[in-house]
């Protein structure tokens, strides 16, 4: 890796002003299990690192708000690791998350990653990360995936010059539950629903979220604001081919209110991830369960409408059917189904 | 006739833990990667990016000038010389040491760029006149070099950190010129005449082989089944990468700390290479982290870090890094062929027809082991043809890995079998048996050969009962699901050789006045367990605890041994423990007996102690050895395959073995997920000696075998010629999670002496698994790895098999 400058700020106001307004030039440092591997293949080569490992406080805690008749409101610090995550009782009810953080890679990197850098991570798009390779994202002038090596790629391709999958697989489930991000950056604090935090890049000066190089992810609260008397039903389901220490292949992340008595589900929420360059939210699949009653039936109409835009590469065609299956096993898992895949 | 194994054994065929285990754990054990000597240096090897191309320029002027640098060699640009004339910077120079073109004149100026090395030391031409041998490095000499795959080495640089090599080697300034690649087979097969490698083109026409009436076979069957089947390239991905630590001593010798399978070999390579005697280069492998076959000399970066320990005066460290582990160090090959096999419904196999190729990367032989083809069954095929034909692509080369041949023989074999027993609507298991290759009445009782037979079908019974066979196995695509899943079984068979190696091997046993006891050999653990086996065999014959018996092995200056490969280690350095710890003890006797007024011959060795069998009397191990007064006792045992093959030695080492694998599976139809559940390994491997650590190769080489039935590839991309996943990120292996139940069977056969068991147990795990996949979808996924994608498609398209 390039020599660098380290810095070590202790709160987030001190940071701020080490940020730079253009990416390249400075890089914000929490668990690295990300950074590290791109400094060391000079796929990054910042000049200044900004460690936010000294930060303490409310970015590096989980803090839940009881509210009346719904889930409690839960924030959770950027700083927070993905096994506190994982493993946190205050988020208890929100088992799309829980589970999907317990299932990031393996214990190394549960135990030093952290939300901020699981939202804010790049692509690993296998062009992208070969330091020899001049891919789009590098500046280069074209996008090897579409015509090369894609088995690993996006479906949902149209209009995307970059054909990467958004890497994190704590952003579907969190966008299925309404979350909204906290950011800061000099100009002053902003929130936005986490859905907005994330684009498609296809330039150097684009990173696979939309905030501004000189901005931090201070948290990400859940707050759900179900129809009264109704409960949270939610759920990830993720397809990988090993099952430690892998990426998944594709992920579905729902949740839902169902009504008591009438069991239908409302206020549908469908996430799928690892098959775009963003977190991609189905509104079609959303739509189909809309107000039904889940059965094996509704959930694979769901599921199969979640797959209607797909536009598979030449290798990655696998995907939708895999897609498909995700999506309605996430939705039964919610309604409390019990597997009968495992 | 050498004296056997002994009758009662304590020892030997136990399970005894290794040796070295609690220093392995612990971390206490120091591999090559943990070598630091004082001042020592670390390099880093400079890789070629591009697929092809040749080298138009190079500037090392910038990489001089980087922090910490200190040496830097380009590979390719030193040849050894003998000066003919001098004038001025100006020398002319004739090639040393070569008989052939006496005449050339090879002429350099001596400047900027070029390293004069005379007598191992760099020297200026102050220090030479005519007639001195020297070897120079002159970088003008690297220009117009070509290289044939991206990660072909091109320099190797020394500095004082990690880091200031990497800075230096990125400083380096190459200029190329970019050639055409190609990097698929399919690529060659689509024009055959494409020249981007070495060889005269791409393609090299098949080589093949053809017994009894081909045609004839085919027309005489019940049912004819004609598909492809494929296995990609895979890398070795050894833990501990290829590397070596190179410290020239102020005596003029060389040592080096390598991770290798070969330290004799290694410290001859290095001894040739810079001209000095043997015995002044010792190579060192206390602990070592995996070879497969991939690790047999010094390798580039060796001679390389060698080189530059030379050139910097101070000790040099390289290790690859993952990428250079992958690319360079040596790859399995890949094979596909198109199989015609047909058969009769009692299941005999009328005739068998393979047309395969693969590649070995940008150089290297065939891909498959042709000789063996059809595998296992060769000599009950009555009617069968082969041929294969290489197929060279922009790639590292292929090197041994773990039975080289036998895992592509067995799925081009093994997956046609299951497909036609599908077509004859039978069990597989009755094709097996009524294939497998005859009783030899003719040949030695104890041997394979007068054996198999018997030995295969005891090996299929007992697979058959521990994996439940008959009420798992149902017709393929006909098992009960639950929910998407599907379960199958399948069964692959495999043989090898195992025998002692051609090369002596030797050991010394030296027993102590104070009762220790030392054992001393050449060869390298590779993490296989053969210092436990040495200790275990010395234990055995002076009735020790094999805890107690000190191991000094992997120096290649305590004697002779051959490099580990071929599965010959334990068949070669069993019997030369066992040889010289009888030595040992019968130079104790004898120097001993006078002493307690016995006769040598009356002594025997009893656990913990010595017996007089006439007197009755008898004496604790260390009393006994305390009558050696100032001696020692000393013993030297040699084996090899020529001593093996004397007569009345077989019971001592034999070799040829057969083993049969069970794989039962789950396959989810949704997501095309295959799950192994369990894996059957019955294993015939001759005389156990440890009964654990043998377990244990049995059980790494299912593992192994599992990996490349579930994961592993290595994937090129055709536009820029480079390994995608030359990482262990996308480059997939199983973790502990992805394994199954793994029962190990080992069919002890004593009177058959040892037998090598490294590679057998590798063979025929993926095929097992290929066919439980068959069996439980009715469709065959006919290219490993078995992949959610390749068993969504095969589904997809109904796996028609013509
Ligand atoms: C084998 C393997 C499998 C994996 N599988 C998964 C998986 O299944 N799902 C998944 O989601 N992830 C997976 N990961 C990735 C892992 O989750 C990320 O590496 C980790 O979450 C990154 O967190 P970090 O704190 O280490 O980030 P860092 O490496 O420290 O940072 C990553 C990036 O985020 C930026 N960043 C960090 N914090 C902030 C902040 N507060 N504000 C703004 N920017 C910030 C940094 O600048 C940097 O660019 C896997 C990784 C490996 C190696």
């Amino acid at each position: 890796m390039n020599n660098f400058t380290y810095y070590q700020p202790q709160s987030v106001a001190q940071a701020l002003p080490l940020l730079e307004n253009r990416w390249g030039r400075v890089e914000l440092l929490a668990g690295g299990t990300d950074l590290l591997d791109r400094l060391k293949e000079y796929v990054s080569t910042p000049e200044r690192i900004v460690s936010l490992t000294a930060i303490e406080g409310p970015f590096r805690e989980i803090s839940a708000i009881p509210q009346a008749g719904q889930p409690p409101k839960v924030t959770i610090g950027a700083g927070v690791r993905l096994v506190d995550i994982a493993e946190s009782k205050l988020l208890a009810p929100y088992p799309a998350l829980t589970t999907a953080a317990a299932q990031i890679a393996g214990p190394q990197i549960r135990n030093m990653g952290t939300l901020g850098g699981s939202l804010c991570q790049r692509n690993r798009c296998w062009y992208f990360r070969d330091t020899h390779i001049q891919c789009l994202l590098k500046g280069g002038r074209k996008c090897y995936a579409h015509e090369g090596e894609n088995q690993f790629h996006a479906i949902f391709t149209q209009g995307h010059p970059c054909v990467i999958v958004h890497p994190s697989t704590l952003a579907p489930p969190l966008i299925a539950l309404g979350a909204t991000a906290q950011i800061v950056s000099p100009r002053g604090n902003r929130e936005l629903p986490l859905e907005k935090m994330f684009q498609a890049p296809s330039k150097p000066d684009q990173r696979e979220h939309t905030l501004a190089p000189d901005e931090i992810l201070l948290s990400v609260t859940v707050a759900p604001n179900l129809p009264p008397g109704t409960r949270l039903a939610n759920a990830s389901y993720e397809v990988k081919q090993k099952v430690t220490s892998d990426w998944p292949l594709v992920q579905a992340a729902v949740a839902f209110a169902i009504e008591p008595g009438s069991q239908r589900a409302r206020n549908v929420r469908i996430v799928l991830g690892h098959v775009a360059p963003t977190p991609l939210l189905s509104p079609e699949a959303a739509q189909e369960l809309e107000g039904k009653v889940v059965t094996e039936a509704t959930a694979a109409t769901a599921a199969a409408a979640a797959i209607q835009g797909a536009r598979p590469l030449s290798q990655n065609g696998y995907k939708v059917p895999m897609l498909k299956a995700a999506v309605k096993r996430a939705i039964l898992l919610a309604a409390g189904f019990k597997p009968d895949w495992e | 006739m050498a004296e056997g194994w002994p009758k009662q054994r304590q020892v030997l065929g136990s399970k005894v833990p290794r040796l070295d285990g609690a220093a392995k754990a612990t971390g206490r054990a120091r591999y090559t990667y943990d070598i630091n000597r004082p001042g020592m240096l670390h390099g880093v090897m400079v890789r070629c990016p591009h697929a092809h191309a040749r080298i138009k320029a190079i500037d090392t002027t910038a990489t001089r000038k980087t922090p910490g640098f200190r040496a830097l060699t380009l590979i390719g640009a030193s040849r050894d010389v003998v000066i003919t004339a001098i004038d001025g910077n100006k020398l002319t120079c004739t090639p040393a040491g070569k008989k052939k073109a006496p005449d050339e004149r090879i002429s350099i100026e001596v400047g900027e760029g070029v390293t004069l090395i005379k007598n191992l030391k760099v020297v200026t031409l102050r220090d030479i006149q005519p007639g001195d041998r020297v070897t120079i490095e002159a970088e003008q000499w690297v220009i117009g070099r070509e290289l044939f795959y991206a990660g072909d080495e091109v320099a190797a640089i020394a500095a004082d950190t990690e880091e200031h090599a990497r800075d230096a080697a990125r400083a380096l300034r190459i200029d190329y010129e970019v050639l055409e690649h190609v990097v698929s087979e399919d690529e060659v097969l689509k024009d055959r005449k494409k020249r981007t490698v070495p060889a005269p083109s791409n393609f090299t026409e098949a080589k093949g082989a053809t017994q009894g009436d081909v045609e004839a076979g085919f027309r005489e069957a019940d049912a004819v089944v004609e598909a492809t089947y494929g296995v990609p390239v895979i890398s070795h991905q050894c833990l501990e990468a290829h590397g070596l630590v190179a410290e020239w001593t102020a005596e003029g010798g060389l040592t080096v700390w390598a991770s290798t399978q070969a330290t004799v070999s290694t410290a001859q390579q290095l001894a040739a290479r810079f001209g000095l005697p043997a015995a002044k280069v010792n190579c060192i492998t206390h602990y070592m982290g995996g070879g497969f076959g991939s690790k047999f000399g010094p390798d580039v970066q060796g001679f390389a870090a060698a080189e530059l320990a030379l050139r910097a005066g101070a000790p040099v460290k390289i290790m690859l890094d993952r990428e250079g582990e992958i690319v360079a160090a040596g790859n399995r090959p890949s094979a596909i062929g198109t199989v015609k096999i047909a058969g009769k419904k009692d299941g005999t196999i009328t005739a068998y027809a393979v047309d395969c190729y693969g590649t070995p990367g940008y150089t290297g032989g065939a891909t498959v082991n042709l000789n063996l083809l059809p595998y296992v069954y060769s000599d009950a095929i009555a009617n069968w043809k082969r041929s294969h034909a290489v197929v060279y692509v922009n790639a590292g080369a292929a090197r041994a890995m773990r039975a080289p041949g036998h895992p592509q023989n067995c799925v081009l074999t093994e997956f046609a079998i299951d497909d036609l027993a599908a077509r004859l609507n039978i069990d597989p298991v009755i094709i097996r048996r009524k294939n497998l290759p005859p009783n030899n009445p003719k040949a030695p009782p104890n041997s394979w050969a007068a054996r198999r037979n018997t030995i295969y079908n005891e090996q299929i019974d007992i697979a058959l009962q521990l994996s439940r066979w008959k009420e798992k196995w149902h017709p393929p695509g006909k098992g009960n699901a639950q929910g998407p899943l599907r379960h199958g079984i399948g069964m692959a068979l495999h043989t090898w050789g195992g025998f002692a190696a051609a090369q002596p091997n030797e050991c010394y046993v030296i027993i102590g006045r104070d009762g220790s006891i030392i054992a001393r050999t050449s060869t390298q653990d590779l993490g296989t367990g053969q210092r436990t086996v040495t200790a275990v065999v010395v234990a055995e014959v002076l009735g020790q605890n094999p805890a107690s018996i000190i191991t000094e092995i992997g120096e290649s200056r305590f004697g002779l041994s051959s490099g580990s490969g071929g599965s010959t280690t334990c068949p070669s350095q069993a019997p030369a423990a066992l040889r010289a710890a009888q030595a040992a003890r019968d130079d104790l006797f004898k120097k001993v007996a006078p002493k307690v007024q016995a006769d040598p011959k009356d002594l025997a060795i009893e656990a913990g102690k010595v017996v007089d069998r006439k007197s009755g009397r008898s004496w604790t191990w260390k009393e006994f050895c305390a009558r050696l007064g100032m001696e020692e006792a000393r013993g030297r045992g040699e084996w090899s395959l020529g001593i093996a093959n004397e007569p009345g030695n077989e019971n001592i080492s034999s070799g040829q073995v057969g083993g049969v694998q069970v794989a039962e599976v789950t396959v989810d139809v949704e997501t095309g997920l295959v799950r192994v559940q369990h894996l059957v390994a019955v294993q015939d491997c001759g005389l156990v000696v440890n009964r654990l650590t043998c377990e244990s190769q049995v059980a790494g080489g299912v593992i192994m075998g599992l990996n490349y039935a579930l994961f592993e590839e290595c994937i090129r991309d055709r536009a820029t010629g480079r390994q995608l996943n030359a990482d262990m990120e996308f480059y997939k292996l199983g973790g502990l999670g992805d394994m199954p139940k793994i029962t190990v069977h080992l069919q002890d056969m004593p009177e058959r002496g040892v037998i090598g068991v490294g590679e057998p147990p590798v063979i025929s795990t993926a095929a097992a698994v290929g066919n439980a996949v068959f069996n439980a979808l009715g469709v065959r996924v006919p290219f490993l790895p078995l992949t959610p994608w390749r068993v969504l498609q095969a589904l997809a398209q109904g796996g028609k098999v013509s």
